[in-house]
């Protein structure tokens, strides 16, 4: 802790597990428990995937994005795959966008029930956080059972999925969702009405609808302060025009608000599912995509867990694309920490940084590897020589 | 339709600022515009309630291998949403004198992109409010930038 010249004090927390298991440093100036600025600096796993992408062919490179988050990848390879097929110029069958869809859905479902540990953790709930990762755990069996993976599902390929869904799965997911859904019920009771839980949520980093907007945040985290902005509505992709989905909003801006939007966008996401499960468009799983891809320029918005995900996508004719550009959610949501965190007590701070969901994964994307004895900074084609 | 009609009118926003259009696809606009432009341009989106900015993109282009003595150039693409529509104001200026303009007077939102198109494809953003370094480590030399075609690793240069 230092003080600064007017007698604040600067706190540090980060950069290593400032209050999720991940890598980000902030520092928050106080006078006495009141924060009066807050600072941050990101970048720690940054891993150059942007750039990675450009020596790599179009399937290594979607199968590197996906691996930009670790929590939402699904979302990261949908992307990359919808771009590169708008500049193919093919169309992809309505099973295999339907099935993209459902396990956005399910990626979603377990995103959600994390976060909602995380922040019951940060709160100092523990309960809660043991329930809601017990629970998460009948998610993550449904996406082993349809992709063999609990993360990183490589779902896709470039023209369509992998996995279909058989009628013994289609079983074992409903099941699971009726499981989920009770259980959302009572996360719901909980979060409204503990006493304990709401004096830690309510009027808590609270964000008006015009910050919301002039901050540019994203996802839920927008969409708690009153704003109806939502990829999957505003510009559906994918099943979502097949399967169209019920933007979830509230009023309140604060982080009470934040846990009831993401709780209801778990019911929303349970209707969704069992909807899709019950009308698979028939059709292939996929369709042949050239090597070469074709120039030019694509963009792609989808909504990923955390909020807006773009992509820009690039291709000069080859089998590489030449520039990747990726704009995770999370990046946006800084502001409404930096901008919303003063004037509240320094033990709020935790479940103020977990409110808006953050994954330092996705913003930073490099790696370097240090030798710690002779201080060498090496990158991947060192390493890959040795 | 909709996004078409918005499309349309921001066009003819974009009119005084805009050297030339494009629409690459149904729910796209591209206007190309000169760096002294982009403030004005961003104002007017902003007064024409394009309120949001959903991140620059930057893009090095070398010169043609088959012309050397060509100058290559660093573009800058501001991307605005607005439900369907992305309206996109494409920027592009020389490697000798590769200064954009910073837009966070009018778009305050913009500091992290304009922080990471300098990091990355070492640019200047004239008034951006911090230029501190936003991903790359606190080590990481000088003069460096990893998004130049021309980097290809730390210790080849």
């Amino acid at each position: 802790m230092e003080k600064t010249s007017d007698g604040k004090f600067i706190v540090p927390i980060g950069a290593q597990h400032p209050a999720l298991k991940e890598p980000g440093h902030f520092e928050f100036a106080v006078e006495g428990e009141i924060v009066v600025g807050a600072s941050v600096r990101l970048g720690y796993v940054h891993r150059g995937i942007e750039k990675g992408c450009e020596n790599r062919n179009w399937i290594q490179a979607m199968y590197l994005t996906e691996r930009v988050c670790g929590i939402c990848s699904h979302i990261h390879a949908t992307a990359f795959a919808l771009a590169t097929e708008k500049l193919a110029g093919v169309e992809v069958p309505a099973r295999a966008q339907a099935i993209r869809v459902l396990i956005s859905e399910l990626e979603r479902i377990h995103s959600h029930m994390l976060w909602l540990g995380v922040a019951a953790h940060e709160g100092g709930f523990d309960t809660l956080f043991m329930y809601s990762w017990r629970d998460r755990e009948t998610v993550m069996d449904l996406l082993e059972a349809v992709t063999g993976n609990r993360v990183n599902y490589s779902a896709n390929v470039i023209g369509g999925v992998k996995f279909d869904i058989s009628p013994e799965q289609k079983e074992t997911i409903l099941k699971g969702i009726e499981f989920l859904e009770e259980r959302s019920q009572h996360y719901m009771e909980v979060v409204t009405t503990d006493e304990t839980f709401t004096g830690r949520t309510r009027g808590i980093g609270t964000m008006p609808y015009d910050d919301a907007i002039r901050l540019g945040a994203a996802g839920p985290t927008l969409r708690a302060s009153g704003v109806a902005r939502d990829v999957r509505t505003d510009s559906p992709y994918a099943g979502y025009k097949l399967f169209p989905v019920n933007i979830i909003t509230d009023t309140a801006g604060d982080l009470d608000a934040r846990f009831i939007v993401r709780i209801k966008e778990l019911f929303e996401s349970y209707r969704l599912v069992r909807e899709i499960l019950d009308n698979l468009p028939e059709g292939e799983l996929s369709i042949r995509v050239p090597r070469r891809i074709p120039a030019g320029e694509a963009i792609q918005r989808v909504e990923a867990p955390r909020g807006e995900l773009f992509y820009f996508v690039q291709s000069e004719g080859g089998e590489n694309p030449s520039r990747v550009k990726i704009r995770t959610p999370s990046l946006l949501n800084w502001a409404s920490i930096t901008n919303f965190a003063p004037g509240h007590k320094l033990a709020d701070m935790p479940m103020i940084l977990a409110g808006i969901d953050p994954c330092f994964s996705c913003n930073d994307r490099m790696i370097t590897v240090r030798d710690v004895r002779t201080g060498q900074v090496s990158n991947l084609e060192d390493l890959k020589i040795r | 339709m909709e996004t078409t009609q918005m499309l349309e009118s921001i066009e003819k926003v974009l009119k005084p600022f805009a050297q030339s259009f494009n629409r690459p696809s149904a729910e796209r606009l591209d206007a190309v515009v000169k760096a002294e432009d982009l403030k004005a341009a961003v104002k007017a989106m902003v007064d024409a309630k394009w309120l949001y900015l959903s991140t620059i993109t930057g893009l090095d282009i070398p010169a043609p291998a088959d012309q050397p003595d060509a100058e290559g150039h660093i573009e800058a693409l501001y991307h605005f949403c607005e439900g369907e529509a992305i309206a996109t104001l494409r920027v592009s200026v020389p490697y000798s004198h590769p200064v954009f303009p910073s837009v966070c007077e009018f778009m305050p939102s913009a500091t992290l992109g304009e922080r990471e198109l300098m990091e990355m494809f070492g640019v200047v953003v004239e008034n951006t409010p911090s230029n501190e370094r936003l991903v790359l480590p606190e080590d990481w030399p000088q003069g460096v930038y990893p998004l130049r075609k021309s980097f290809t690793g730390l210790n080849k240069g």
